[in-house]
């Protein structure tokens, strides 16, 4: 296994060049990630914005944002800018307190699951061994809030969609954490990282996508329904709700939904990528290639190319995921709160848990092809 | 037990068969996607309203004879003539008209019954304002001359499904001497000249 | 002292003062609903306790099953079942508080005999530090854990199959349906469960 690029290290050895202790060093290093990971996310969350607005324009045949920057790309930034300077209306006789921490708890926790993404060997935040577990937890944090911020609001239409948000979480939580059991089984591990070193060296073929056909299927819908993606959008469902339990709100604390909404769907897909579509893999096997063209893994200029290379996919498998939940957003009609509710319990979860058994057989079976 | 399986062949039958139809469905969305914008870009583009278009009502004050018709055949009695009779002239002498477009329906019965055709219909529709009072226009407002979009140099007029060459659907970017699909009045009206002069 | 042992001592701090905080406002707090908030709060410090210790997956297991599931329920049958009763006094009740009061002195008693007794510091030498602790854990379910994982195992099935039966509740009692008809016999309303009229705001109390 190769070291890859080590940009701690690098920079910690140059701050103690210039002179400053080891101590000081590292401090000066830890603030960095986290503060590009969360620019990271929300510009991430603005590009997310103009696609989905361009995209749903052109399933529409409509043109969409076009005055606000070349093509309206900076429509997402007008739009936040309104929201930040709107008048932040706090409803009478609701729960001033929860009404404002019901945003915080569900924005902070997905903006933390950002910890696990890895953009490349060493491109990552944390690489903890719970890895994939800590997503799947911090996810469950959210219905507290959206259950929070819907009694908070003095509203019924709030409570109800704060409790079918809450509802749903909870249902489809399941089917996802068996769909991610499968491949950590198949991985030996939890992390990240291992994960997609596992579906290295094969390129394309060697992708969980076609290890795991059904759990692939399975993960995606669950994703969307942790999303509140279209076909699921029951919380918010405008033409029974309102708007859910976001209905009272304004300014920015609808903006930290809206922000937290959205990073959610870039997380799911960059985590999708991840499980399924080998994470920063090239289609091609780049090692290989490599080492038949007879450079070395180690020379400095493949290293800057593949790491490069590595965000670059994993970005462009995850926007090419969410143009897939936008395309279904305009194709699948909303399901009923019953269908929702019979989809998770009676459909789902019984194919997630066979297709579990299924894959522990098969990794006994066949450990060779199955990670054994 | 026969009975389970068959149950369960026929639950997987039809998950398949709603996974089939999601996908055709999806490939509909997806060939949307390179289709060319149907909308019009309002304030830069507009449509040209057709011929029978009833908009804002003209009114020409030297014609009207104050004979109140337009007032007998208005479903809400809308318009407001102000006339006195001039007993030097032996005439009714008219001296203010107006219509308030905020209640005005459109119908062009007015338009229809005028004996002296001093109401006519224009093509104008952006009648908005900040003040419905605004919206009553006396006779020095409807006697001013209709915007036309065609002369509009800010404005790319665009063509109404109707008036599209046949099999066209796209007003965007017409070929210059493209007319409509069908004969046109003048055309009609030239073979029916012929045909007469024939027999 | 060194970056980490600082940045360690004081999130230890303040995960110490937020457990203790949010688990006296629990107990405190009159309204039932910021007390099921607070408790989610109380467990998410605990979780942050177990990272502290290095217990990475017991901290994820302690949000994913108390914070997202446990408390969650709890919170859903708080806000579902929004009955205001108001608290009829009970005769004797003081037997019941000072029961109350000895068995929770026990218990911190238990505990704190416990915590003295029990020798913490530990070589970073020692077997019992373990790296990758999703690897013991497991170790430990499939050997000497073994009859406690599959007991509770047991016993969790069990539940499934208990809420299972309560909820799918398909055939109508008779008796019920014939009651119904008697109430409402227009011919739109449909052969319905019967269910228990809800008590519409604060009912007056029957018992004073």
């Amino acid at each position: 296994m190769n070291s890859g690029i080590d940009l701690q290290g690098s920079l910690i050895d140059t701050l103690k060049d210039f002179g400053l202790p080891p101590g000081v060093a590292k401090a000066i290093w830890l603030p960095l990630p986290m503060l590009l990971m969360i620019i990271g996310a929300t510009v991430g969350v603005l590009v997310v914005v103009w696609l989905e607005r361009k995209i749903s324009a052109a399933a529409q045949q409509r043109i969409g944002p076009e005055f606000t920057g070349p093509l309206g790309v900076l429509q997402p930034v007008a739009d936040g800018m309104k929201l930040v300077f709107k008048e932040d209306v706090v409803p009478a006789r609701s729960d001033r307190w929860l009404f404002t921490l019901g945003p915080i708890v569900v924005v902070i926790p997905v903006f933390l699951s950002y910890l696990i993404v890895p953009f490349g060997q060493n491109l990552v935040i944390t690489d903890l061994n719970v890895g994939i577990f800590l997503w799947i937890a911090l996810s469950s944090i959210a219905p507290i809030g959206l259950l929070m911020s819907g009694y908070a609001s003095n509203n019924k239409y709030s409570l109800l969609g704060g409790l079918r948000a809450a509802a749903q979480s909870i249902s489809y939580e399941i089917p996802l954490a068996f769909s991610v059991l499968a491949i950590a089984m198949m991985s030996n591990s939890l992390s990240t990282i291992d994960i997609v070193e596992q579906q290295s060296g094969y390129g394309i073929l060697g992708w969980n996508l076609w290890r795991q056909p059904v759990g692939f299927i399975i993960f995606w819908i669950a994703a969307l329904a942790e999303c509140e993606r279209l076909p699921f959008d029951l919380p918010e469902a405008e033409e029974e709700l309102v708007a859910g339990y976001q209905t009272e709100y304004a300014g920015m604390k609808f903006g930290l939904f809206y922000l937290g909404s959205y990073v959610n769907l870039v997380l799911s897909a960059l985590i999708f990528a991840i499980l399924y579509l080998g994470g920063w893999e090239f289609p091609i096997p780049l090692e290989r290639l490599a080492g038949w063209l007879g450079v070395s893994e180690t020379t400095p200029w493949l290293q800057i190319v593949t790491a490069s290379l590595g965000i670059v996919m994993t970005l462009l498998k995850a926007y090419f995921l969410v143009f897939i939940a936008i395309l279904l957003r305009w194709t699948v009609p909303r399901v009923r709160i019953d269908q929702l509710l019979n989809l998770g319990w009676k459909f789902l979860l019984p194919v997630s848990l066979a297709n579990l058994l299924i894959t522990a057989a098969l990794k006994l079976a066949f450990p060779v092809a199955f990670g054994g | 037990m026969f009975n389970i399986l068959k149950q369960v062949q026929d639950y997987a039958k039809e998950s398949v068969q709603a996974a089939k139809y999601i996908g055709q469905g999806l490939s509909v969305t997806f060939d949307h996607m390179r289709r060319r914008p149907v909308t019009v870009q309002y304030p830069y583009e507009k449509l040209i309203p057709s011929e029978r278009y009833r908009g804002r009502i003209h009114f020409e004050f030297d014609k009207c004879i104050s004979c109140e018709v337009c007032v007998r055949v208005c479903p809400i009695n809308l318009p407001v003539v102000d006339w006195k009779f001039d007993k030097a002239a032996k005439k009714k002498k008219l001296n203010h008209y107006s219509i308030d477009f905020g209640v005005c329906i459109f119908c062009g019965n007015c338009v229809e019954y005028c004996p002296t055709n001093c109401l006519s219909m224009t093509e104008e529709y952006e009648l908005s304002a900040y003040d419905r009072h605004e919206l009553n226009y006396d006779n020095v407002a409807l006697g001013r001359l209709p915007y036309k979009v065609t002369q509009d140099p800010m404005v790319a007029p665009m063509r109404e499904l109707g008036y599209l060459p046949k099999g066209v659907i796209d007003p965007h970017d017409l070929p210059s001497g493209s007319q409509r699909a069908g004969k046109r009045p003048e055309e009609i009206i030239e073979e029916m000249e012929k045909a007469s002069s024939d027999q | 002292m060194t970056l980490a042992e600082g940045v360690q001592i004081v999130s230890f701090g303040i995960l110490a003062v937020m457990v203790l905080g949010s688990a006296l406002g629990v107990v405190l707090l009159t309204n039932i609903v910021y007390s099921a908030f607070l408790l989610g709060g109380v467990f998410i410090s605990i979780a942050g306790l177990y990272v502290l210790l290095n217990a990475e997956f017991v901290a994820a297991a302690q949000v994913l099953i108390y914070v997202g599931a446990v408390n969650v329920l709890i919170l859903f049958a708080i806000m579902l079942v929004n009955k205001r009763e108001d608290f009829s006094s009970i005769p004797r009740r003081w037997i019941r508080q000072g029961a109350t009061g000895i068995v929770c002195f026990g218990l911190f008693a238990l505990l704190g005999t416990m915590i003295l007794i029990t020798p913490w510091s530990l070589a970073p030498t020692s077997s019992a530090v373990i790296e990758n602790s999703i690897v013991e854990i497991g170790k430990h379910f499939f050997s000497d854990f073994l009859l406690p994982f599959e007991l509770a195992s047991v016993l969790l099935l069990m539940a499934m199959v208990g809420a299972i039966i309560l909820a799918r509740r398909d055939i109508i009692p008779e008796v019920a349906i014939a009651k119904e008809r008697e109430i409402v016999s227009t011919s739109l309303t449909l052969p319905e469960r019967p269910r228990e009229i809800a008590s519409i705001g604060s009912s007056p109390t029957k018992e004073q």
